[in-house]
């Protein structure tokens, strides 16, 4: 049997070693972990101008994702009234936490790639799917209406329903070349129908038995995307 | 409305058992009698609400950046709930002996195996990930172990009875409890369709 | 791994050879007689929600192999100093310093992975059979035994998790490895697939099986897996 002085040393032993062989790594990897997950983001991004890249994102390699970033695209950060923010990049704007802020003090991210293929606009949105978050990355052609590409992540949807807002390319593709302005300035969005999209130019077909998802990506799509009116009105003039 | 939600949610379509397979192991082997599992369901339930909210308040005051520390210490997070874990359970244990014996008793053996139980860590660490405030973190607490104490009342209860069906013998036991499982899985499932803002 | 076997050559060189039949059995023995899940029914909890698809599932594998062997080598080479009242405490604590460095590590190595796998890896402290390992072998036994025991076990775990994983991507998904960078795409209605049900007359038929996504599709597959190690292997029948 131990005596109780014995029990107290080794515990204490043992933890200051635990401790510190778990501070060291942590310290030692914290810069690997803050690349990758600033590329996991990047990535993500990307992969909604997947038409304006010269190989789509899927198989970019780390080197390419960080190159087309500094290269290709230049980021803008806007406020509720669509000026621009100083001093501040896109990529550290969380809409997450701006959403706990006053509607009038939020801030948007806007990344604008200038790629060889053209210029597109790319924002951020966020709602709710049926459990969790839902986001994406909307990107617009330089008329400010036509939809050059789109995708989703999600935190909790339900796999081989909600989930495939993501999983299954050929729901993101039905958005590209869909148009949130009718004529010349009415916003409509697009919306996510049900039984199959009625109008050609504003609406896309649904994900049989994910009502509530779809629901929430057109949900998303209008709210998330009026945030950067204020800004589409003042670069078109 | 909100915390309603979560504990619909966390109770009944994303069951720790029959969707995440969390707590399988005690889950199968205190399954034979519904005497047995109903104690292990109360004390996980019991477990669940409470190192939900402590492991709430250590996570976003101590580990997080922005706490008393104001270091980012979430890489001690692991080692910490587990902590928290085993010693809830042992204060629990020691509480429920003072105050009532006669629950002590019936409870005595599982609340040690409740330490391990993977579905307590895991709800913990759902928790983080999912990023709930205090309120919620406790309705998702009691939820999840609502959860968890009827999806083993119902497969104690299946496995009593199915014990006079004429199953091929290598499936007896074991393997039957797994197929049991999925199908209650199943039916689970046919909750999705319910609209949590209904409530 | 090398490291280790050097390190012990010569303590245990004396008496018994260092790997000999005894020591094959520890390794062996987990993968049929006394496979972690199928026979000892522990482990189960955690890693089968990840086996939607054998990619992470094969990430978590070796992650519980590591963290099996490990954890096995460390407690046995404390078991004498290891006071007897916080065994438990000690056992959990050696189990979740292994995981969080895991944890880490697959941070640093393949993030996407890591998205995916979430408070899964996590969930590897309260994995059974680590726990159940280090109670019933590393407390009493030498540390290059010890360490043989948790990979065997590790392994015989890790081989029921891919297996699950096999059937349930192939036929959920129709492709093997999605997400890694050896994908492989076996059967589905495009032209990247190796079997293409649209050119393919006699496969038109052919559809994803979506129970397989689900996760209920797992228990089922298990108890198939323990149907057929049973009438395989009648001595594990469950006689009550």
């Amino acid at each position: 049997m131990h005596s109780k002085r014995y029990i107290y040393t080794f515990v204490l032993v043992m933890t200051a070693v635990v401790a510190l062989v778990l501070a060291l790594m942590a310290t030692g990897l914290a810069d690997i972990h803050e690349r990758n997950a600033a590329i996991y983001n990047k990535k993500a991004i990307l992969s909604a101008v997947d038409n304006y890249l010269e190989q789509p994102s899927s198989v970019l390699s780390d080197e390419q994702v960080m190159e087309i970033f500094d290269q290709q695209v230049e980021q803008v950060v806007v406020d509720a009234g669509g000026d621009p923010v100083e001093g501040r990049l896109a990529e550290d704007v969380d809409l997450a936490k701006e959403k706990d802020k006053p509607e009038a003090e939020r801030h948007y991210p806007i990344y604008i790639l200038n790629s060889p293929k053209g210029k597109v606009y790319i924002f951020s949105v966020r709602g709710n799917g049926l459990w969790d978050a839902i986001w994406g990355s909307i990107a617009i052609e330089d008329d400010f209406s036509t939809i050059a590409g789109v995708a989703f992540d999600h935190a909790g949807e339900t796999p081989g329903l909600g989930a495939e807002i993501k999983d299954n390319p050929s729901f993101p593709a039905q958005f590209v070349g869909k148009e949130i302005y009718e004529g010349d300035g009415d916003y409509v969005s697009i919306k996510v129908r049900k039984g199959g999209a009625k109008d050609p130019v504003h609406e896309v077909d649904a994900i049989s038995g994910a009502t509530v998802t779809c629901d929430g990506v057109s949900e998303m799509m209008y709210r998330g995307l009026k945030n950067y009116e204020p800004y589409i009105d003042r670069v078109k003039k | 409305m909100e915390l309603v939600n979560i504990f619909i949610k966390s109770a009944f379509i994303e069951n720790m058992v029959l969707t995440y397979f969390l707590g399988m192991c005690s889950y199968l082997a205190v399954s034979k009698t519904v005497k047995t599992a109903f104690g292990l369901g109360l004390a996980v339930i019991f477990v669940l609400g409470i190192t939900m909210p402590i492991n709430w308040l250590i996570n976003n005051y101590l580990l997080a950046e922005g706490g008393i520390l104001g270091q980012d210490l979430t890489f001690l997070r692991l080692i910490l709930f587990i902590a928290v874990i085993a010693s809830m359970v042992q204060l629990v244990e020691m509480v429920i002996e003072k105050l009532s014996p006669s629950l002590y008793n019936s409870l005595g053996i599982f609340l040690p195996l409740i330490t391990v139980n993977c579905a307590i860590l895991g709800g913990n660490l759902f928790m983080v990930t999912r990023e709930y405030n205090f309120t919620e973190s406790v309705a998702f607490g009691l939820g999840g172990g609502f959860g968890w104490f009827l999806a083993i009342i119902a497969i104690a209860a299946i496995r009593e009875k199915i014990r006079y069906s004429n199953v091929p013998a290598p499936l007896r036991g074991l393997g039957m409890a797994f197929i049991i499982t999925g199908l209650m899985g199943i039916a689970f499932l046919s909750l999705l369709g319910i609209d949590p803002a209904a409530f | 791994m090398a490291e280790t076997t050097q390190l012990e050559k010569p303590a245990i060189k004396k008496r018994e050879p260092l790997f000999g039949p005894k020591e094959r059995k520890l390794l062996t023995d987990p993968l049929n007689d006394n496979n972690p899940i199928t026979v000892q029914v522990l482990g189960i909890c955690s890693a089968l929600a990840v086996t939607t698809l054998v990619w992470p599932s094969f990430i978590m594998a070796i992650a519980v192999v590591f963290v099996c062997a490990f954890s096995s080598l460390f407690t046995s080479l404390l078991r004498k100093s290891i006071p007897k009242q916080v065994r438990m405490i000690v056992q959990l604590v050696i189990i979740a310093t292994l995981v969080t460095i895991v944890e880490m590590t697959l941070r640093a190595v393949d993030y996407a992975v890591s998205r995916q796998l979430a408070v899964f890896i996590g969930l590897i402290i309260t994995n059974c059979i680590v726990m159940g390992r280090l109670e019933a072998f590393a407390m009493a036994n030498k540390p290059w035994r010890s360490f043989l025991d948790g990979v065997g076990n590790g392994l015989g775990y890790g081989g029921i998790l891919l297996a699950v994983a096999v059937v349930r991507e192939l036929f959920g998904k129709g492709s093997l490895f999605a997400g890694s960078p050896i994908e492989w795409k076996i059967i589905g209605p495009s032209a990247d697939y190796m079997l293409n049900t649209t050119t393919i007359s006699w496969l038109g038929w052919y559809q994803n099986n979506n129970l397989m996504v689900l996760s209920c599709a797992a228990m089922f597959i298990i108890g198939v897996f323990i149907w057929i190690h049973r009438s395989w292997n009648p001595k594990l029948v469950d006689v009550s």
